[in-house]
């Protein structure tokens, strides 16, 4: 091995010991100011992805459109072309207007924010939203929609912050559920089976005789999540070995989340 | 060096793409990851020490987008990533008088394998952390799947970036007639 290379590899040794030795407040700050940086570039990402899906959307019903109508004239495109922006326009005021009721109706503080990116990695579930600590987010904020329970914060940089969804293992909620006086933790799987994830109710009693859509809520127990939050309904129910379980299926459909809520405290 | 800088520039713009490339719902919610093989042609195309600085900077770039801190906890320390891609690019690095022959083949293949091995090791970190080893189909669908899809995309990937070299008269290339 020549000079220069074990010189390489003693600076590269190095670099990654420092690295390795970092705690996890600083890691926190490392993720934070590496997503401050790549926001730009995500929120672009993030504009520039939603215009492809526009596009592509419109030029299915298009397609469609001919298959159905082999005759149409190049005016009638276009007005139908007019027409299916204005649908856009429309569905995206009736989705804020729901977001914008919600919030009012709402008795915890919210901040609405909208979904920028998804999960890159196999095996954590998260999404990044476009509001950071210039909005008041820090880390460990739970995130709601108005059906349910998101997820909670991790990260965040000024503009940016990454929540960790329900549908991961390590997001772990108390709850209790509806008409009984069952409590347990609520955590995702390590890999989803199939598109829609499951959640699991464990350390229940073994003598709760929980019924298929019983809903389940944050019982407020921990800290993070307020009470009264919405998690899920129960799917099905069984007695382990030490414990009672039950599957959940999510109150939200976290594979299609656009607008989300972040709870800042009660009003 | 102008080669070198364009890579660094691809890697940061791949690792973005890939928070915008879905899952594939009909292969497991298999994720496509591309930063992987444009780490390994670097490993073969650069020489050791500029190959170390390439395994560093996408594996700070991973670490820093992927790890979370949950509870105060660090599931996957930063830095984890550097070594994996440091080791594996090495192994790359050592078939190098391959590649400067014009054996591509063997890299592509060896890229998917090693975009899987770096799945597995994320898995069996957090697995090591989270407790109960598991195996179902779907996870080794997953582990295998992103590293199928890695050694399907590397050639066209390989080609383009051999191209780039070739473009800015970067001197570490094999013989052209046998790569082309």
């Amino acid at each position: 091995m020549s000079r220069t290379n074990i010189i390489a590899l003693l600076i590269f040794g190095a670099i990654l010991g420092y690295f390795l030795t970092f705690g996890p407040e600083t890691t926190r700050k490392f993720k934070s100011g590496v997503y401050g940086l790549l926001a730009p570039f995500l929120s672009g990402g993030s504009g520039l992805q939603k215009q492809i899906t526009s596009v592509r959307t419109g030029l299915k019903s298009l397609e469609q459109l001919e298959r159905e109508n082999s005759t149409l004239q190049v005016d009638n495109r276009a007005l139908r072309a007019t027409n299916q922006a204005l649908r856009d326009v429309e569905h995206e005021v009736n989705r804020l207007r729901h977001a914008l009721n919600y919030r009012d109706r709402s008795v915890f503080k919210l901040i609405a924010a909208e979904v920028m990116t998804r999960d890159s990695s196999t095996w954590w579930r998260t999404v990044t939203i476009n509001r950071g600590k210039r909005d008041g987010i820090e880390a460990d904020m739970p995130v709601a929609t108005d059906e349910g329970l998101v997820g909670k914060t991790t990260t965040a940089s000024d503009n940016i912050a990454v929540v960790l969804l329900v549908s991961d293992e390590n997001c772990k909620v108390a709850a209790s559920v509806e008409g009984s006086r069952e409590q347990g933790i609520v955590s995702g799987e390590r890999v989803i089976e199939g598109l829609n994830p499951v959640l699991n109710l464990n350390f229940l009693s073994k003598q709760a005789d929980l019924k298929p859509g019983q809903k389940v809520y944050t019982s407020g127990v921990g800290g993070v999540f307020p009470s009264g939050l919405l998690i899920g309904v129960i799917k099905t129910f069984r007695v382990r070995e030490l414990d009672g379980q039950a599957q959940l299926t999510p109150a939200v459909d976290l594979s299609h989340l656009e607008d989300v809520f972040v709870v800042t405290g009660r009003k | 060096m102008i080669f070198f800088f364009l890579l660094l520039l691809l890697v940061l713009a791949a690792q973005i793409a890939e928070f915008f490339i879905p899952v594939l719902p009909w292969l497991y919610n298999a994720h496509v990851y591309l930063v992987p093989v444009i780490v390994f042609y670097g490993a073969m195309a650069l020489p050791f020490p500029l190959m170390l600085a390439l395994a560093l900077y996408a594996g700070i770039l991973l670490d820093a987008l992927t790890v979370q801190v949950i509870g105060g906890k660090v599931e996957i320390s930063i830095g984890s990533s550097i070594l994996l891609y440091a080791v594996l690019g090495g192994i790359m690095h050592g078939l190098r008088p391959l590649f400067a022959r014009g054996r591509w083949e063997v890299h592509c293949i060896l890229s998917g394998v090693c975009t899987s091995v770096i799945v597995l090791a994320q898995y069996l970190m957090i697995t090591f952390r989270r407790g109960s080893l598991i195996f179902t189909r779907e996870i080794w669908w997953q582990i295998g799947a992103p590293g199928l899809i890695a050694m399907a995309l590397a050639p066209i990937l390989f080609w383009f970036l051999h191209w780039m070299a070739r473009m800015t008269a970067y001197s570490y290339l094999p013989e052209r007639d046998r790569f082309e």
